[in-house]
């Protein structure tokens, strides 16, 4: 589905290179979890903005069954990322004026349906305070609220960005398990400094400096999660 | 599970933000509004100048005054040289005095002219002047009487019987008392006398010739074929050709200050909005980067911003157009009505010059839209690296 070869984004720092990815081979199939792991300033965030097209890379490609992303112009990225991504990123970024049913409701690609939407803040335990404002939600409550928004347009893969950087332990763990238990069947790309909320991925990326140093399917959890496309019987054909 | 599609709004809908964050658009809206008040007040109130002097002088349109410069024995002449000529037809040509009096305008006192008729021409002037109805009677021969127009009676305070010239009224003067005796239900101003009155106790002693054309298009040409046949002649003329031009004489100067003071003033405004609405982007600038990462095209964002400063600007513009003509139309009812001050409610120059206003702004305020999207890059928002 999504397939980088030989991508690399580097950066130039008042004269100097720096290579946030640099020569990445991955494939993100269709179904799965896919968590990339890394310390800080590993280059995981560049490598998810790579993969969903919001940055193009400066060497190799990013394709998207089968299309370039660097060959699409602007709109046409834009409109991929509404139509077919869902993201959620670090901060629970919320349109501020907006009630949680509406921001929901921004995503989807022009798609308006309130029912569907109402019923994923149901499924995240937040159908009482779909009409309440960001301001009257904690960080907890206002992440669910960005999941639903990733997963309201039936995205085929969502990017979640450190969805868990903001919030406790706790917090955290529900946000990533409701993410990977409401995305009915699409794919998710998570990327993540903590290794425990990547306990439900499929295969695991570890990353640093700008490098994959591995990628380890974790065959069990994948059974367990009842998801049987059978990627982990098929060799990777590029890692 | 209850369906909301009825109750929602569309979220991205420029109305939705317009709407949902009155903290920011009402001050703007407001500034905008002031501003076209400001500036609607202000040229309304200038323009009302040139429109009291074409009001109050407006009579001139209904005839043309033809006086000798410097030698009173010409009047008859003058008179032949109207009788003579072919080209116009002339309806009535009276032989009249004038006398110096005032009235009061929103800028203080102006020179205005009280007629003296002969007895014969009175019932005239008064049709010619559009009297519906007169309320008293004429003046009588020799009598220090006056009948005079409705409006003048208003500026002037004047009632039947009210003293309208006097001898201890320096801008008003003569030497016996000149009562009105006649109030003409007319819109012109006039105040007319017995010519025998004014002849006998008034300055300067010169019979000045006022010719009708049966129509006011007849009226124009004969004020066009006198300024041929006297021109370079001792013969003074005035018709409201003369005054419309000497209006626009005085006031090109005065019009050409004011679009400088309007120009500068529109640009302050514009500025000081302006920066308001970059103020209120960049505390937009979450909300663009996250809509954009999310996958909505900077075009889409864009035309929304821009709809939204467009509607700001605009809705600011109707509110400061009805407040403005509101105000105006109480300001006029209240203080400017009851002396007959001349002001146009719906000046066209007026809603000219407050167009200038959300113009700019919304030059300004597109302009730094524009800019400040066509530098964005939403990761460095949804990474906090621009927040």
């Amino acid at each position: 589905m999504i397939r980088a070869e030989g991508a690399s984004l580097i950066y130039h720092d008042h004269g100097r290179e720096v290579a946030a990815c640099r020569d990445i081979h991955l494939t993100v199939r269709p179904g799965e979890f896919l968590g990339i792991l890394g310390p800080s300033g590993s280059g995981k965030s560049s490598l998810l903005y790579l993969l969903c097209g919001l940055k193009i890379p400066t060497h190799g490609r990013v394709l998207f069954d089968g299309r370039d992303l660097a060959a699409m112009a602007d709109d046409e990225r834009s409109r991929l990322r509404l139509g077919e991504f869902g993201f959620v990123f670090q901060q629970p970024y919320l349109v501020g004026y907006l009630s949680a049913l509406e921001n929901v409701l921004t995503a989807g690609g022009g798609r308006t349906d309130p029912d569907h939407a109402l019923g994923l803040l149901d499924r995240l335990g937040l159908a009482e305070k779909a009409h309440r404002l960001p301001h009257e939600l904690s960080g907890g409550e206002r992440q669910r609220v960005c999941v639903a928004r990733a997963l309201y347009g039936r995205p085929r893969v969502v990017f979640a960005d450190e969805p868990t950087a903001a919030l406790d332990r706790r917090n955290g763990e529900q946000v990533v398990r409701l993410m990977n238990e409401c995305r009915d069947g699409g794919a998710l790309v998570m990327v993540t400094h903590d290794e425990h909320m990547l306990e439900e991925a499929d295969r695991i990326v570890r990353l640093d400096d700008g490098e994959i140093l591995s990628v380890e399917p974790r065959e069990g959890r994948w059974r367990e999660a009842g998801i049987s496309n059978g990627i982990f019987r098929e060799p990777d054909p590029l890692r | 599970m209850p369906s909301f599609r009825k109750r929602l709004p569309r979220p991205l809908s420029p109305i939705t933000y317009l709407v949902r964050n009155p903290g920011k658009t009402v001050p703007l809206t407001a500034v905008i509004l002031l501003a076209v008040l400001l500036i609607a007040g202000v040229v309304a109130i200038m323009d009302s100048i040139p429109y009291s002097i074409r009001t109050i002088y407006g009579y001139s349109r209904l005839l043309l005054f033809a006086g000798p410069r410097g030698e009173s024995q010409l009047t008859q002449e003058i008179v032949e040289r109207f009788q003579r000529q072919k080209e116009v037809p002339v309806e009535r040509i009276a032989v009249v005095r004038a006398a110096p009096t005032v009235v009061r305008s929103i800028v203080g006192k102006w020179p205005f002219a009280i007629i003296g008729f002969e007895q014969k021409d009175l019932a005239y002037a008064l049709g010619r002047m559009g009297t519906r109805r007169l309320e008293g009677r004429l003046p009588k021969q020799g009598m220090a009487e006056a009948v005079v127009s409705e409006p003048v009676a208003r500026n002037r305070g004047l009632k039947i019987g009210s003293v309208l010239m006097s001898p201890d009224d320096t801008d008003n003067f003569s030497p016996f008392p000149v009562k009105v005796v006649g109030i003409a239900q007319s819109d012109e101003w006039f105040m007319f006398a017995d010519k025998d009155y004014i002849r006998g106790n008034h300055f300067p002693p010169i019979d000045v010739v006022l010719a009708f054309a049966p129509t006011l298009e007849d009226q124009v040409r004969l004020g066009a074929w006198a300024r041929s046949e006297f021109k370079g002649e001792r013969v003074q003329l005035l018709s409201f050709y003369e005054v419309e031009r000497d209006a626009k004489e005085m006031f090109r100067i005065l019009y050409a200050i004011l679009n400088v003071v309007i120009g500068i003033l529109v640009s302050v405004i514009a500025l000081m909005v302006a920066m308001l609405m970059n103020i209120h982007q960049g505390q937009r600038l979450v909300e663009f980067g996250l809509l954009q990462a999310l996958g909505h095209t900077r075009r889409r964002l864009l035309a929304r911003s821009l709809t939204e400063a467009s509607l700001l600007v605009v809705v600011g513009w109707i509110l400061g157009v009805a407040l403005s003509f509101g105000l105006l139309a109480t300001f006029k009812a209240i203080l400017l009505d009851p002396q007959a001050f001349a002001m146009q409610l719906w000046n066209p120059q007026a809603m000219a010059y407050t167009v200038a206003v959300p113009a700019v702004v919304l030059l300004v305020a597109c302009g730094t839209v524009v800019w400040r999207f066509r530098r964005f890059d939403p990761v460095g928002i949804v990474e906090r690296r621009l927040v």
